[in-house]
């Protein structure tokens, strides 16, 4: 039996904090969900509970405490407010995964506010120098976690990060969430993965996907 | 965070604060609560477990289901699978938290990491294999020579911590008795004082 893992869940209440929280809900994890509204935590847990009695997760009312406790960590917070929550879990998230999904769109979404030569996971492994951020889930729409499946395709969830093991551990939660994992490259791969969901929201807006849309890479 | 886990370390090997520094990047802190597993048996023993507050034990479970205990880790103490850890292969034992748990996990890369970059954490390695090596040739001297009711007086003696926190059944299971056989030997020595 592999041991369960306990993932603490930042922004667990906006759009993809929640839809990660439900859908990773069905795995052998224990979630620990946060956010700055506590009350709306309750609601995404009560939703979580309707659906599946079993679930483990719960509240936590700080990001550093449910960070101590957990093995794997996801910041499921804008861009703009990552700063704000690396200064927080730092010292709790020493050597641990921490997810990266946010998108440094801009204003308008038609572009990203960050450096050519740069991404949100690089900024965020710079903030947090001894932890190891794996890029993930930011190439799927919230909608998407509720539909994985697509036109009969399964999504593809591309995954950059530096760290072996971690990338392997990140694959698994990304299988157990309903998407086809792709190890895409080293964390500076980010930088691509960000613009490349630059290009499918362009897209979607574009020709009215409705936010159910997402990437497929066809092979032999 | 790491209070604990550096004052120990500093009893083995004395390290500069740059040392401590350096060190502290390698660790994990995690919280474990009551009755949650740090490893259970097939998964593999990631981490060396160093309990900075807290209690947990380690077991394994025979074919008939029935628990075994092999360990019992307090503050200050280190447990493992360590054959697991060592070599990256299934664990046999499980470990979990019998009080709400502070701990520093060191991951086995960070620890391959440490072994070859920082020689004081390779002699607090050593010291520490070495300091279980000998706990555990005691405990084995005293299964084969000694009767159980010494044993339990032994037992009480060095492990008077463990003594105090764990329930009997639990000490019964360490030391290789039925709940009933460890009740009736505390019963003779209670007689005799």
């Amino acid at each position: 039996m592999s041991t369960k893992k306990t993932i603490a869940i930042i922004g667990a209440s906006g759009n993809m904090g929640s839809a990660i929280s439900k859908s990773l809900s069905k795995g052998n994890y224990r979630l620990l969900l946060c956010s700055d509204g506590q009350g709306k935590v309750e609601a995404v847990i009560a939703d979580i509970k309707n659906s599946n009695p079993a679930a483990d997760v719960e509240s936590a009312e700080c990001s550093a405490q449910a960070s101590w406790e957990a093995d794997i960590i996801i910041s499921a917070v804008p861009y703009a407010a990552e700063k704000e929550v690396a200064a927080k879990i730092k010292e709790v998230a020493n050597q641990k995964i921490v997810i990266s999904i946010a998108n440094p769109l801009n204003e308008t979404y038609n572009g990203l506010v960050t450096a050519a030569d740069t991404s949100a996971a690089e900024e965020l492994q710079r903030l947090l120098p001894n932890s190891k951020v794996i890029k993930a889930f930011n190439t799927t729409f919230a909608a998407d976690f509720a539909t994985p499946v697509i036109d009969g395709k399964q999504v593809d969830a591309f995954i950059a990060g530096d760290d072996e093991e971690a990338l392997q551990t990140v694959s698994e939660v990304v299988s157990v969430a309903g998407f086809s994992p792709i190890v895409a490259g080293d964390l500076s791969v980010s930088r691509t993965l960000e613009n490349m969901q630059l290009l499918l929201i362009q897209l979607g807006m574009k020709y009215n996907y409705n936010w159910l849309a997402g990437w497929k890479i066809l092979h032999n | 965070m790491y209070e604990v886990f550096f004052r120990k370390f500093n009893e083995k090997v004395a390290l500069l604060p740059e040392e401590e520094e350096f060190l502290k990047q390698y660790l994990t802190p995690k919280k474990l609560r009551k009755k949650q597993y740090l490893l259970q048996d097939d998964d593999v023993c990631k981490y060396s477990c160093f309990v900075e507050q807290g209690a947990l034990r380690a077991y394994l479970v025979d074919e008939k289901g029935d628990e075994h205990i092999t360990a019992f880790a307090l503050e200050g103490w280190t447990i493992a699978d360590l054959s697991s850890f060592i070599r990256q292969e299934p664990a046999t034992l499980n470990i979990d938290a019998l009080e709400d748990c502070e701990l520093v996990l060191i991951s086995k890369s960070a620890h391959d990491e440490l072994m070859l970059s920082m020689p004081k954490y390779e002699t607090y390695f050593r010291i520490l294999i070495t300091d279980a090596y000998l706990a555990l040739q005691q405990r084995t001297t005293n299964i084969i020579s000694l009767s159980s009711e010494q044993r339990y007086k032994v037992f009480t003696q060095m492990y008077q911590s463990i003594f105090q926190r764990v329930p009997q059944h639990m000490i019964a299971s360490f030391m290789g008795l039925s709940p009933e056989t460890l009740s009736r030997i505390r019963g003779r020595i209670s007689k005799k004082k």
